[in-house]
């Protein structure tokens, strides 16, 4: 029983191991900006251990092919093949979610909740926690983060493919970005 | 299967082994009695802590000692935010405990000697440690002779560098605060390869901000170039222009090798920097020596590139003059040199080669395939409080050798739009990498010390 059992896991990793090998190798690459096991401590990086892997993937895909607008990355997943790309986003997915820790008062936090009531909690739920599927986890992302990407959909300046985030974010008060992106940050859980 | 297959591996064998009735729990143990492999770390930077780090997170059965002779590192890359009042000095440092805890033997020592034959380290306080591999990462030394007239104490008293973050950082702050309005404040760059190649022009741009906001608008920022051009020309360029004003009647001035910018002499008396064809009066002179490859390297015969910098093999950063011994970091040599596309001296660059190192030294050391190396560099420089840009490279090895992927790398978008229509670049894409390289540095330093 317990040799099959063996035979079993080592088969497992025998069949995937070349193309993992590869994947682990490249994806420290990322940690140098975004955390180890994607979990970033820097406030205007963005977690990305754990975020969904088509989300992941449509995204570097976007980017590659100048159909979304990122000043750093853009450059960065274009010396990648589609294939790392895949491998990445699938390495990233399967790390757990680390809400990062962002205190709030209760003033902020209600106000806060009243800002996303009307165009986030749709797609990404109360907490940001239970999103859609393919929807990105927003729960403790750094507000920071999440403040700049805001602005990217606001500004006529960026091509944001997702029309529904476009509209969303474009409806919102401008008073109320801060606040949504400090309310959801604020969820550690 | 790979280190961290092989960990994957005995984490699907405890759970087995738990069913089965078997005790893993003693494993851990055992290993640590008999470590399979000795790692010296030389030199506690952003390749050395990384590198150290790594090897502890692929194979916890290595052993592994990181000799550093500082307690306290001050990160370079953001430092010219210290220098211009922007940022305190204390948001870039960091101990050696996340080392620590993660089981790197952290020596506070004086490294002396490295012996390849005998393959031991020899450190003035502590005695000597015997290696299986060895990880070089010296950082730069400065070749003050070069420049006639400075020496390492006026350097640490009169006319800092501030080359390597730390107390010069904050000599040279001083001294800009010091500065009247009007007064000149000089950066003499020195012959490349230098660390940070965009620092000085970054540094330039910081200072000018530093006077714009302390009523000094008449002041001048010259500096004095001993090369052509510059990492991040036209995106310098672009932003001196906006911010500060560039070119003689600006208050920023680049003056390039053959236009006079070679700083041969400097008095340090009345802090005048003779170049070729001048004589420059300053009110703060930032004399920056060439560099070389830390001493230790180069006495251990590791420099073989015109003993000044440590040629290494593309596959895993192994000296070419001497086996299992690895040199990363500002002291090393490589990438597409032939077609000017060396790797940078970054501490995202020395990151990266630690990676690979780390990679490179778990496989072999549990009798694994190598793995196939990438090397990464990302690097930002603030020049105004919303304004900042970007440089990324990327490296593959192919056939054995370093090869530039020009689709992966490159400088922040200088215009947006065609070559025949071109189009300015708005300016929040200036104020959003701005606001990443904070984040990148924060991320950079936890990868590294943490």
């Amino acid at each position: 029983m317990k040799k099959t059992a063996l035979s079993l896991v080592f088969l497992a990793l025998a069949g995937s191991a070349a193309a993992r090998g590869d994947v682990d190798v490249l994806a420290r690459t990322c940690n140098g900006c975004h955390g180890l096991k994607g979990v970033s401590v820097g406030l205007s990086m963005p977690s990305i251990g754990g975020l969904p892997r088509d989300y992941l993937r449509n995204i570097m895909k976007q980017w590659k092919y100048d159909e979304r607008t990122a000043i750093t990355m853009s450059r960065i997943v274009k010396g990648l093949s589609d294939d790392e790309i895949d491998a990445l986003a699938a390495h990233f997915a399967k790390q757990p979610w680390v809400p990062a820790k962002q205190p709030a008062t209760p003033e902020l936090l209600a106000k806060g909740r009243s800002a996303i009531s009307e165009n986030c909690e749709d797609c990404h739920g109360f907490t940001g926690s239970d999103p859609d599927v393919g929807v990105p986890k927003i729960n403790g992302q750094w507000a920071k983060y999440m403040e700049l990407e805001l602005a990217k959909y606001r500004s006529k300046e960026f091509k944001m493919p997702h029309r529904k985030m476009k509209k969303a974010a474009q409806d919102m008060k401008p008073a109320d970005v801060s606040a949504a992106a400090r309310y959801f940050g604020a969820q550690s859980k | 299967m790979n280190a961290i297959d092989r960990r994957r591996f005995l984490k699907a064998l405890s759970s087995l082994g738990a069913a089965a009735g078997a005790s893993l729990l003693t494993l851990p143990e055992a290993r640590a009695a008999a470590p399979k492999a000795r790692v010296v770390v030389v030199g506690g930077g952003f390749g050395g802590a990384t590198a150290a780090k790594y090897l502890r997170l692929l194979d916890p059965g290595i052993d592994v000692t990181l000799i550093e002779r500082g307690t306290l590192y001050t990160s370079c890359p953001l430092s010219n935010e210290v220098v211009s009042g922007e940022r305190h000095i204390k948001t870039l440092q960091t101990g050696y405990r996340g080392l620590a805890a993660r089981g790197v033997k952290v020596v506070h020592a004086e490294v002396t000697a490295i012996d390849p034959a005998g393959k031991t380290v020899a450190t003035a306080e502590d005695g000597s440690f015997p290696y299986d591999a060895l990880i070089v990462s010296p950082g730069v030394d400065f070749d003050y002779a070069a420049v006639e007239g400075l020496t390492q104490e006026l350097s640490e008293t009169a006319i800092p560098h501030a080359w390597k973050a730390g107390p010069q950082t904050l000599l040279l702050k001083k001294q800009l605060e010091a500065m009247p309005d009007g007064g000149r404040f000089v950066i003499a760059v020195p012959k490349g390869p230098f660390r940070c190649p965009p620092g000085p022009y970054e540094r330039a741009a910081q200072v000018a901000m530093h006077c714009m906001h302390h009523g000094k608008k008449k002041a001048k920022i010259l500096i004095l170039d001993a090369n052509e051009s510059f990492s991040k020309k036209p995106l310098f360029e672009e932003a001196w222009k906006a911010l500060y004003g560039y070119g003689p009647t600006g208050m920023i001035e680049w003056v390039s090798a053959s236009a006079g910018g070679l700083v041969e002499r400097i008095d340090a008396g009345s802090l005048t920097a003779h170049t070729t064809f001048d004589d420059v009066k300053a009110d703060v002179l930032n004399v920056i020596p060439p560099h070389r490859a830390g001493k230790i390297a180069r006495d251990a015969g590791l420099a073989t590139l015109k003993g000044n910098w440590c040629e290494v093999k593309p596959e895993n950063m192994e000296s070419k003059a001497h086996k299992d011994i690895y040199v990363i970091g500002d002291a090393c040599v490589g990438g597409e040199t032939s077609t000017g596309n060396g790797f940078p001296k970054s501490a995202h660059m020395a990151n990266s080669q630690a990676k690979v190192v780390a990679a490179s030294l778990a496989a072999k050391l549990n009798g694994l395939p190598a793995p196939v190396p990438i090397y990464t560099n990302t690097c930002y420089s603030v020049v105004g409080h919303d304004w900042g840009f970007s440089v990324v490279h990327l490296f593959r090895v192919q056939n054995g050798q370093w090869v530039y992927i020009k689709e992966g790398s490159g400088i922040s978008p200088v215009a947006l739009g065609t070559k025949q229509a071109p189009k300015p670049v708005p300016r929040i894409y200036r104020k959003m990498e701005a606001e990443y390289a904070d984040g990148w540095l924060r991320n950079l330093l936890a990868d590294a010390f943490a």
